[in-house]
């Protein structure tokens, strides 16, 4: 990987962006936390409790999708968001066949009520605020597809 | 979308996990390091852990209609695969595509088996330069279908090529000392790394060895405490150190003149920490005991030893609790069961916002509640009730 980044003095300089999924109140030292901010020398400890911290609001276990930003100096900020839109899906699916037949019933489609649910809950994360509902429905029905989940008008 | 859509009743307001009543369902992420797969069951991040308090019992079709993509698309992998090394931990995989389609791919391998997903600064590429991803994945994880879901969800126009390497597990400890430095709490008062030399040798320096524990005296929450204990401490005191960590705590108060401080916590690699960080500092374990405690509903574990900690209830004069908000707001009873009437109970690890919530919990069991607060973090103090 070869990446020569050229000497500009900005007043916090970007080392690297950092996605992660950590699970709430669950940041420990060792994966997935630690090789990804080892690598760029970054407080383990203090991101650990900071998360943990900060992520006392959802239900213990729930994987969070947290942004990292390292700058050059071995600091770093975190936003943290919602769950990845997998997540969803797979709970979205898992009720649509809560008919109480488990093992019967198909759970390969959700309707668009729930993209649209998923995507109003992904419209309040930090980073896709600029993002128009429509925009975020469409990732998140690209991703159903991919998930092998077919995506219906109604159910 | 039609307004009846906003009017009805949304199932996926169950789903929001702010603390709903509904069990914890949830991402195999962080239990997949322990379990190994068959070759031929699904891609782990798909297969929802099995739960016996879960309402959502289908599952294992949906695992099902995803293996069918899994199987198939596993067959036209192109990753030779290498890994050959089955004590291996972890998958570290990189992965080349353009510029333009990085932050969209990164967030995409997340939902598709990812646990991470980093690269460098950008800022010099243009975009439709190669760049490269670096993506961490469990040892079991079917990393060419991740990927190839992953990039199709995105709408990729090509398959992102990448390699992988097998990682194993680390001695995470040496990456938490390497941000480790000598810090100064207050004059005469200093947490000190065990490999470097106090500063200030006249001063009360707090050896400390932390390996895997939390609690080095660098964090605003320790210091906090510390400046907590340090006000209070007069001499002879008897102090517990509920969720002791490294036993950093432990250890300022005996330095600063307690009589004893007892630790406890869930963890057992903060027990370990705390009794080697104790002798670190010449302390006799008699004056330190520790306890490795069950951390459900904050019952000690049924075990000899616990009961001798159990037995110490209402005999302490200084409780000091760093924490969380969550296991504080549980454990409240707990706490303060451990106190004399008239302790000075301390709590921390909470962020300045979660100090009402607090407050209002812990106001049936203290008087005179105060708060002080460092960089966005708090401390809440109190006195136990005399009845």
């Amino acid at each position: 990987m070869a990446t020569v980044l050229k000497d500009v003095v900005v007043r916090r300089p970007v080392a690297a962006t950092l996605r992660l999924t950590v699970p709430a109140g669950g940041a420990r030292p060792g994966p997935p936390v630690a090789p990804v901010l080892g690598q760029y020398r970054l407080n383990l400890m203090a991101f650990c409790k900071d998360f943990n911290a900060r992520t006392q609001k959802y239900k213990p276990d729930t994987p969070i999708a947290v942004t990292l930003t390292a700058y050059k100096d071995n600091t770093f900020e975190f936003i943290v968001k919602s769950p990845p839109v997998s997540w969803f899906l797979k709970k979205a699916a898992g009720i649509e066949s809560g008919s109480g037949r488990p093992g019967h019933v198909s759970v390969s489609t959700i309707s668009l009520r729930h993209v649209y649910e998923i995507a109003k809950i992904k419209q309040a994360d930090p980073t896709t605020k600029h993002l128009s509902i429509e925009a975020i429905c469409k990732t998140i029905i690209a991703t159903a597809n991919s998930m092998g989940l077919e995506v219906v008008k109604d159910l | 979308m039609t307004a009846s859509l906003h009017g009805r009743l949304s199932l996926l307001k169950h789903l929001i996990p702010f603390k709903s009543h509904h069990s914890s369902l949830l991402s195999p992420l962080h239990t997949t390091y322990s379990t190994s797969l068959s070759p031929d069951s699904p891609p782990q991040i798909l297969t929802p852990p099995v739960s016996t308090l879960s309402r959502f019992k289908t599952k294992p079709s949906f695992a099902r209609s995803v293996q069918l993509n899994g199987v198939s698309a596993f067959t036209s992998e192109s990753d030779t695969s290498s890994i050959t090394d089955v004590a291996s931990d972890y998958l570290s995989v990189n992965i080349r595509c353009q510029k333009q389609d990085a932050e969209a791919l990164s967030e995409a391998l997340l939902s598709f088996g990812a646990c991470s997903a980093y690269m460098d600064d950008l800022s010099d590429f243009g975009d439709l330069d190669e760049i490269s991803i670096t993506s961490i994945f469990p040892q079991d994880a079917r990393v060419g279908t991740c990927i190839t879901e992953a990039a199709s969800s995105i709408c990729l126009e090509y398959s992102p090529s990448y390699d992988i390497s097998v990682c194993k597990q680390c001695d995470w400890a040496s990456y938490v000392q390497e941000s480790f430095q000598p810090t100064k709490v207050i004059d005469g008062l200093w947490v000190v790394p065990t490999w470097t030399e106090p500063p200030d040798l006249q001063s009360t320096n707090i050896i400390l060895d932390p390996g895997l524990a939390f609690g080095t005296g660098e964090h605003p929450t320790t210091k906090l405490c510390l400046l907590l204990l340090y006000k209070l401490i007069k001499g002879g005191e008897h102090v517990l150190d509920y969720g002791t960590g490294s036993g950093v705590l432990g250890i300022a108060a005996l330095k600063m003149g307690a009589a004893l401080s007892v630790g406890l916590d869930i963890d057992p690699h903060a027990v370990t920490s705390a009794r080697h960080n104790a002798s670190l500092n010449s302390i006799n374990p008699s004056r330190m005991p520790l306890y490795l405690v069950s951390g459900k509903s904050g019952l000690a574990s049924p075990d000899a030893t616990v009961d001798d900690l159990v037995s110490r209830k209402g005999e302490f004069d200084i409780i000091i609790a760093n924490i969380l908000l969550n296991p504080l707001m549980e454990l409240a009873d707990d706490i303060v069961s451990y106190g004399k009437p008239g302790s000075i109970i301390g709590l921390s690890g909470i962020l300045s916002e979660q100090a009402p919530q607090l407050e209002e919990r812990y106001s049936k069991y203290l008087d005179g509640i105060s708060l002080s607060e460092m960089n966005g973090w708090a401390c809440l103090r109190g006195i136990k009730k005399m009845h």
